[in-house]
């Protein structure tokens, strides 16, 4: 009796009851377990971790008609099976194809595609990799709370937060989480590796209240994710440098265009991001306003100037 | 490897197997074992264990029956096999992230099979709309991009307009782009330059315009192609930054050649100036958080004050 087959059973038991099924009638039932006493209750539990490790949802409940109580075990079937997606021969070698190009950091799809129906990736000309997505700890717990409309709650700017994840995005090489914050009552941006410390999962789902709007599909910027009373930026760059800032800002920024220069309004929630941005244009560029931006602005090159 | 680590590894395999084999009665084994990637006597090793599995009391018709003939497999009575397990929210995220990545890089067909595995795959996850996870690589003229692509494959040159960041001035260069790729929100181009004579690493979203030649390259990629991120050399002259704590990133995101930790914390790091603008663009960015700054021995001592000539020089606009 080996280990794998052991497994097996304990799996194929555990999905088929009804009812949770005891240790000890799961000793009984099952092959390959050592008599009662300390040996039998080590293998057990060595068995649940495995199967748990492997992320098979093992639900503990109360046997029925027992007193005092006793622990039973069963595997809900609704929680286990994966939902056939009905993916094409096409369709799942496009997804192949994909996991090659583009990687998240750290995972291994292996798995997922075995469980997607297995497929070696498809015949053809080897995919060159195109990048791999960094990652970070609190995005499979946000990703899953999404999924689950779970509420989530995490410490951020020296404030502790609680929240209905409503929509993750990767731009600019970082990762963007828009939720809705509970604690200021509206919808607000939070950087994931600003995130002070663990994001805990509330337990039930649907406990995400809120209803998220859809995505605008616009890029966003890291002057928009800050605390700071939105204000409306002016910003007039010089032709040698418009286009680039055309495709940072976007055409829906641009409010005047002319062979010299091109000039934008943005909003502004974070000053230093903002500054960082408009500094980086050297002296391409001038911030026209508002004044408080351009006074700060100014004030800011004085003191680097007077170094 | 251990046995412990064998058996949880064969157990994800089978539990994924089982349900495919169940859905394609009578399939060749050659072809099972080529679709999840092991050998055909891995496999047939796989099924000896399944065809021992079943509910008590384990009469032989309350197990699963695995039936073998000419090369081919049946599975029967393994409903509760029937579904694979679902997957870990790790390896749907994995997923998501891949093909919205890929589904959004500029120039992709929106309704090719990638955006429509997409949806089905959100709505299996309980994810109402794919819109919920949003993946953007960079930001690159699409045009640019295509062209920067196909040129690659091709082995073709181009001509770029291009602005040089580190020289803060626009040149015009012939190139042989090998290789096109994302990294930290930006799109880049490793190819080889015939103005610089060396490999050269391009960020897409600073090619002002291209002009495909559809001559092939000269140069093609060598074993050593994608080194091309830049390495100082002992031309380049040194400065010595100190640094407040808000800017210690400034260690992790450049190649530094000294790290020194201050008694209160500050960092004292020592950096290799490849271009006048870049250090201009970092000290004038940086502002306060710079403590001071000084020339490492056989540096130009007006190098020092790169941050305030360029401030003093943006601050003309504001006159």
């Amino acid at each position: 009796m080996s280990k794998l087959e052991r497994l097996l059973n304990l799996t194929a038991v555990l999905l088929e009851t009804r009812r949770p099924l005891s240790a000890e009638e799961i000793r009984t039932q099952i092959e390959g377990y050592p008599p009662p006493g300390p040996s039998f209750r080590r293998t057990f539990e060595r068995d649940k971790d495995e199967l748990r490790g492997l992320g098979i949802p093992l639900v503990v409940e109360r046997v029925p008609g027992t007193d005092p109580p006793i622990d039973g075990y069963r595997i809900p079937p609704e929680d286990y099976h994966l939902p056939d997606p009905g993916l094409e021969p096409d369709e799942l070698a496009a997804l192949h194809l994909a996991s090659l190009a583009v990687r998240l950091e750290g995972l291994d799809d292996t798995e997922a595609f075995w469980k997607l129906g297995g497929g070696a990736a498809p015949e053809g000309a080897p995919v060159a990799p195109i990048t791999e997505v960094p990652s970070h700890p609190a995005l499979v717990p946000l990703f899953s709370s999404i999924s689950n409309k779970q509420r989530v709650r995490f410490r951020y700017n020296d404030t502790d937060r609680e929240v209905d994840p409503w929509r993750l995005d990767f731009q600019r090489g970082r990762w963007y989480l828009t939720a809705f914050d509970h604690s200021r009552g509206e919808e607000r941006n939070f950087r994931l590796d600003r995130i002070d410390g663990s994001v805990v999962v509330d337990d039930v789902r649907g406990s995400a209240t809120s209803e998220p709007p859809l995505a605008d599909g616009r890029t966003r910027h890291s002057w928009e994710y800050g605390e700071d009373e939105p204000v409306t930026a002016r910003l007039r760059v010089d032709a040698v440098r418009a286009d680039w800032a055309r495709r940072q800002l976007g055409d829906d920024a641009v409010v005047a265009d002319d062979a010299e220069a091109t000039t934008f309004e943005v909003e502004v929630r974070n000053t230093d991001a903002f500054r960082s941005f408009v500094l980086d244009l050297l002296d391409h560029a001038e911030l026209e306003g508002p004044p408080a931006l351009r006074d700060d602005l100014v004030a800011w090159l004085r003191a680097v100037a007077a170094r | 490897m251990s046995a412990r680590i064998t058996a949880g590894h064969r157990m994800k395999r089978v539990l994924s197997m089982v349900p495919w084999l169940v859905a394609h009665p009578g399939v060749a084994v050659a072809e099972a074992a080529a679709r999840f990637g092991i050998s055909e006597k891995e496999l047939l090793d796989d099924l000896n264990v399944v065809w021992l599995v079943g509910l008590p009391p384990y009469t032989p018709d309350s197990l699963v029956e695995v039936v073998l003939d000419d090369g081919r497999v049946w599975i029967h009575y393994a409903d509760f096999f029937k579904r694979p397990l679902k997957l870990t929210p790790a390896q749907a995220l994995a997923l998501v992230v891949s093909s919205d990545a890929l589904a959004s890089v500029p120039g992709a067909d929106p309704a090719g099979a990638l955006p429509r595995a997409l949806d089905k795959l959100a709505g299996s996850l309980g994810l109402d709309t794919t819109e919920r996870v949003d993946v953007d690589l960079g930001i690159g003229d699409p045009a640019v991009l295509t062209d920067l692509r196909a040129a690659a494959e091709a082995a073709t040159e181009v001509e770029i307009d291009y602005y040089s960041y580190n020289r803060d001035a626009e040149t015009t260069r012939r190139i042989a782009p090998w290789r096109v790729f994302a990294d930290a929100g930006a799109w880049y181009v490793d190819a080889w330059c015939h103005l610089a004579n060396g490999e050269r690493l391009f960020r897409v979203d600073r090619v002002a315009a291209l002009r495909a030649t559809g001559e092939p390259s000269t140069h093609l990629p060598g074993p050593d192609a994608g080194d091309a991120v830049f390495h100082p050399d002992e031309r380049h002259p040194r400065v010595t930054l100190e640094l407040e704590n808000e800017a210690a990133w400034v260690a992790e995101y450049y190649p530094t050649e000294s790290v020194e930790v201050l008694d209160d914390g500050a960092l004292r790091v020592v950096l290799a100036v490849t271009a006048d603008a870049w250090l201009e663009r970092l000290l004038v960015r940086l502002g306060p958080a710079v403590r001071s700054v000084t020339t490492v021995a056989g540096a130009p001592a007006d190098l020092a004050e790169a941050g305030a000539r360029a401030a003093a020089r943006v601050l003309r606009r504001y006159d």
